[in-house]
């Protein structure tokens, strides 16, 4: 296998799925945000939302808090450490690739 | 979703002024400095003006004001309707006071080669200003809403105006000044009508920019 396919076939498939891509990246540049920001930054409804965070979350990528807003309940989201380094990974993997 | 990758990890940063909070908050904050100087370059010597307690408590009055007010503006509407971001100390601190010194300190050089040269201070300060404020608008601002495209133009028209008026007319705004002493008065007035003008250009921008972000969000829906 070529060096190039070989980058290719290390890409992070939990990472590698555009949803998901697109919530980590948002996630990579801040220190954390809430659910609504993502739902309305990604143009997901809440349900897929949802499923995209759990799958994360269950590979230890970002983590989830439950907490409130005055009354309101809130959502809070961060990329953990390992998730940054994830994210590190598959960019340079993937520029290796292209 | 159709964006380059690259941009969603820019998205949060551009994210912060979505409702003109960020302008507002500049532009408040340039015309109450601009505010503050011609005060004291306008009033006697002995006025509360030039009194260090009161600078000190006009500045702490003015940043309480633009931290509370964009606060309260982002947790009553913003964070409701599009949602909460919380950015990095990198992002929040460091990087705007590492880009202002730089922007003082290239000011500061400019000024003093200019000063040492005798070139047309006035022109060449006009010209500066308008480079700064013009570039910092258009990468800041305007890449992100096409209508303030509009405003970088008339930044350029701008300066192009302040640039050509008569010196006489700009010493005139800050005549009789103490400050005045080692910066020719023509270049302290630029830099004033810059503050003034560049302080109103953002409240104005930020204020439409506030109104559409009102128009095109929805407020939660309330719980029966």
């Amino acid at each position: 296998m070529n060096p190039q396919a070989r980058s290719l076939a290390e890409l992070d498939r939990v990472i590698h799925e555009p949803g998901r891509l697109i919530i980590v990246s948002l996630l990579s540049a801040i220190a954390k945000a809430d659910f609504v920001y993502l739902q309305h930054e990604t143009g997901m409804n809440k349900g897929t939302l949802s499923s995209h965070l759990s799958r994360l979350e269950a590979e230890g990528y970002i983590e989830i808090v439950k907490t409130f807003r005055g009354k309101v309940p809130q959502t809070l989201l961060h990329l953990t450490g390992a998730g940054r380094k994830a994210f590190e990974r598959y960019r340079r993997k993937l520029k290796e690739a292209l | 979703m159709n964006q380059p990758i690259g941009d969603y990890s820019k998205r949060p940063f551009w994210y912060y002024n979505i409702d003109g909070v960020g302008e507002l908050g500049m532009g408040f904050m340039l015309l109450g400095f601009g505010l503050l100087i011609w005060l004291q370059l306008h009033t006697p010597t002995d006025a509360v003006w030039h009194r260090m307690y009161a600078t000190l408590l006009y500045v702490g009055l003015m940043c309480a004001i633009i931290h509370y007010g964009s606060k309260a503006i982002k947790q009553r509407i913003t964070y409701p309707r599009t949602g909460f971001v919380e950015y990095t100390k990198r992002d929040k601190v460091w990087r705007p006071m590492i880009l202002g010194a730089l922007a003082s300190g290239a000011i500061s050089i400019a000024l003093a080669v200019a000063l040492r040269s005798q070139w047309d201070v006035k022109t060449l300060a006009s010209l500066f200003m308008g480079l700064v404020f013009g570039a910092s608008y258009a990468r800041g601002l305007a890449r992100t809403v096409r209508w303030k495209w509009a405003v970088v133009v008339a930044i350029a028209v701008a300066t192009l105006a302040i640039a050509t008026l008569p010196a006489d007319l700009v010493e005139s705004v800050v005549n009789g000044s103490r400050v005045t002493g080692k910066v020719p008065q023509v270049v302290a007035g630029v830099f004033l009508i810059w503050f003034l003008f560049y302080g109103a250009v953002l409240l104005i921008s930020g204020g439409i920019s506030f109104c559409l972000y009102l128009r095109r969000t929805q407020p939660p829906a309330r719980e029966a």
